[in-house]
């Protein structure tokens, strides 16, 4: 004997398409949303070094490529005096050698011998986020008090990194959307088609007296089911790759990305499935409610 | 003093009832007429007649294009769709081309009304396995309808239709695909229902089975019901003779 909830659906009933359908978007979806959670939080960390913090650059080389020997020390007490006195700097601090190969690792490898490079020295300005100096001001004073140094407008530059990720996270935003919508209209062509395919099961069970709703629970239960096992596949998949993105974007990036996820992201994400199950339910019921009225 | 059988309510009341589908031609004209409790009626006529369509308009599967149906004392056109499911539970019907789900077994197809209708399956099993064994096809419980003959599945289409002891039974050809026997049989199903309270109609082109069974016809001719039987009539009486008759017949075999 059949069990009690399945004399509705026979063997066209459980379509091949949705499961999988359901699987690749919650795939897609989980991986953009990954990437726009990591883009998210290197964008606070980029914001906040936008607010907090100035670079000073001293030349070791002149122009024509001779060493400035003891000059660049007198230039660099002449910078860190002003710095130090200037109002919403609350530090000035010169990098030393390994700190110089630590920020060269992502382009010059591990190898490299920087004091054989002609690099200059770095002044690592931290800024009062809430009273920042006047950046116009600060540069004319280095100007005067050290010709030749430049201050480092990565503020400039980041505000600008900003503004291009914040547009990435509005795109993905609508990307996300749009793949809702694919999965709302699938859904809803799909179930049409079992209910076109089934339709002297539904005919006859309407004539037997099953009121409508009785009907749209289980078509939407039925697929809500299938949905959810095929968006647990896809998220399955998922996972391994963000992992391996994360991993070969900290190889690349080292912390300009910041691809690691929070506790509550990785909660987010595990609730994308259920929410592709759940818009499957929701446009299950819609669609067979719709189509149940064409029977008198 | 009026008894309470004498107030209830007809169980159909058709008003000058017509039917088309989409523009063609009318097939059901000006059709009114009364079905009491507990009656039996043959609907005959020729083929083409519009007996189908009658039922269709009976079992609430079409909506009439002009006039009013009430059905158990309701008019059918004020009926939401929830209350049209409910009295749809309260008829039973043997369709001409049986109807029976290909990925059900006998025994499922017969329980489909039950199991709709939210019974115990403790109850579903034992009231279908009993009314199988009485159609004959207790052995046939487990098979499907693609591995049975035409007629074992019209005696599933017909145990379905009164497993759950309907108020009113539509059959439309019941017994056109059995044999004598098995149609007299059927016959007696009906009357056994009837009996206990079902009105029954039933469409048939067997005028060897009307005249056996004396009961009234509805007579189908060119989308007019030629033939109305008089109201106030309960058939109990004559149906309880009948069951008798047979069972008589039975204990002299």
């Amino acid at each position: 004997m059949s069990k009690k909830s399945d004399f509705l659906f026979n063997k066209e009933s459980t379509h091949f398409f949705l499961p999988w359908m359901c699987a690749l978007m919650v795939f897609m979806t989980t991986l953009i949303l990954a990437g726009g959670m990591s883009i998210h939080n290197s964008l606070k960390l980029w914001q906040k070094g936008v607010a907090e913090s100035l670079t000073v650059q001293i030349a070791t080389y002149d122009d024509d490529g001779n060493s400035r020997g003891e000059l660049v020390y007198r230039d660099i007490e002449n910078a860190l005096t002003l710095l130090r006195t200037t109002p919403g700097v609350l530090g000035a601090m010169v990098l030393n050698d390994d700190q110089m190969q630590e920020l060269m690792v992502p382009w010059l490898g591990t190898d490299a011998v920087i004091s054989q490079l002609p690099l200059p020295k770095l002044i690592d300005v931290s800024v009062d986020a809430s009273r920042p100096p006047m950046l116009e001001q600060l540069k004319a004073d280095l100007e005067q008090a050290v010709p030749g140094a430049i201050l480092d407008s990565h503020r400039i530059w980041l505000a600008d990194l900003v503004h291009f990720a914040s547009a990435i996270l509005s795109l993905i935003g609508f990307i996300v959307i749009l793949l809702f919508i694919t999965v709302a209209i699938t859904v809803m062509y799909t179930t049409k088609s079992m209910l076109s395919i089934q339709e002297h099961i539904l005919d006859l069970v309407h004539m037997l007296g099953a009121k409508d709703l009785y009907i749209t629970n289980r078509y939407a239960w039925h697929n809500f089911k299938t949905a959810l096992s095929g968006s647990f596949i896809g998220f399955v998949i998922a996972i391994p790759i963000m992992f391996g993105v994360t991993m070969f974007l900290k190889s690349v990036s080292g912390e300009l990305l910041q691809s690691s996820l929070s506790a509550t992201q990785w909660g987010l994400l595990i609730l994308v499935p259920f929410a592709v199950a759940g818009l499957t339910f929701f446009t299950t019921y819609k669609t067979v409610l719709t189509y149940l009225r064409k029977f008198v | 003093m009026n008894t309470k059988e004498d107030i209830s309510p007809n169980i159909v009341e058709f008003n000058g009832v017509s039917l088309r589908y989409n523009k063609g031609p009318e097939i059901l004209k000006d059709i009114s007429f009364v079905l009491e409790p507990r009656s039996f009626y043959f609907m005959t006529g020729e083929s083409g007649a519009g007996k189908t369509s009658l039922l269709s308009l009976l079992y609430l599967h079409l909506e009439p294009t002009r006039g009013r149906i009430r059905l158990f004392g309701q008019a059918v056109d004020m009926m939401s769709r929830a209350t049209k499911a409910q009295f749809r539970r309260q008829i039973g019907v043997v369709f001409q081309d049986y109807r029976l789900l290909n990925h059900l077994n006998a025994f499922d197809n017969v329980a489909l009304p039950l199991r709709l209708a939210g019974e115990k399956e403790a109850d579903i099993k034992k009231h279908v396995s009993e009314l199988l064994s009485w159609v004959g096809l207790e052995k046939q419980m487990k098979s499907y309808p693609e591995e049975l003959a035409g007629g074992e599945q019209q005696r599933i289409a017909i145990a379905r239709a009164v497993i759950h002891k309907p108020t009113l039974l539509l059959a439309d050809e019941p017994t056109g695909n059995v044999d004598d026997a098995m149609a007299k049989r059927l016959m007696y199903l009906f009357l056994e229902l009837n009996k206990l309270g079902t009105t029954i109609v039933v469409a048939t082109h067997n005028v060897g089975l009307v005249k056996n069974f004396h009961f009234p016809q509805l007579h189908l001719s060119e989308g007019h019901v030629t033939q109305v039987p008089a109201s106030g009539t309960s058939y109990t009486d004559m149906a309880a003779k009948l069951l008798k008759r047979e069972e008589k017949n039975v204990e002299k075999i």
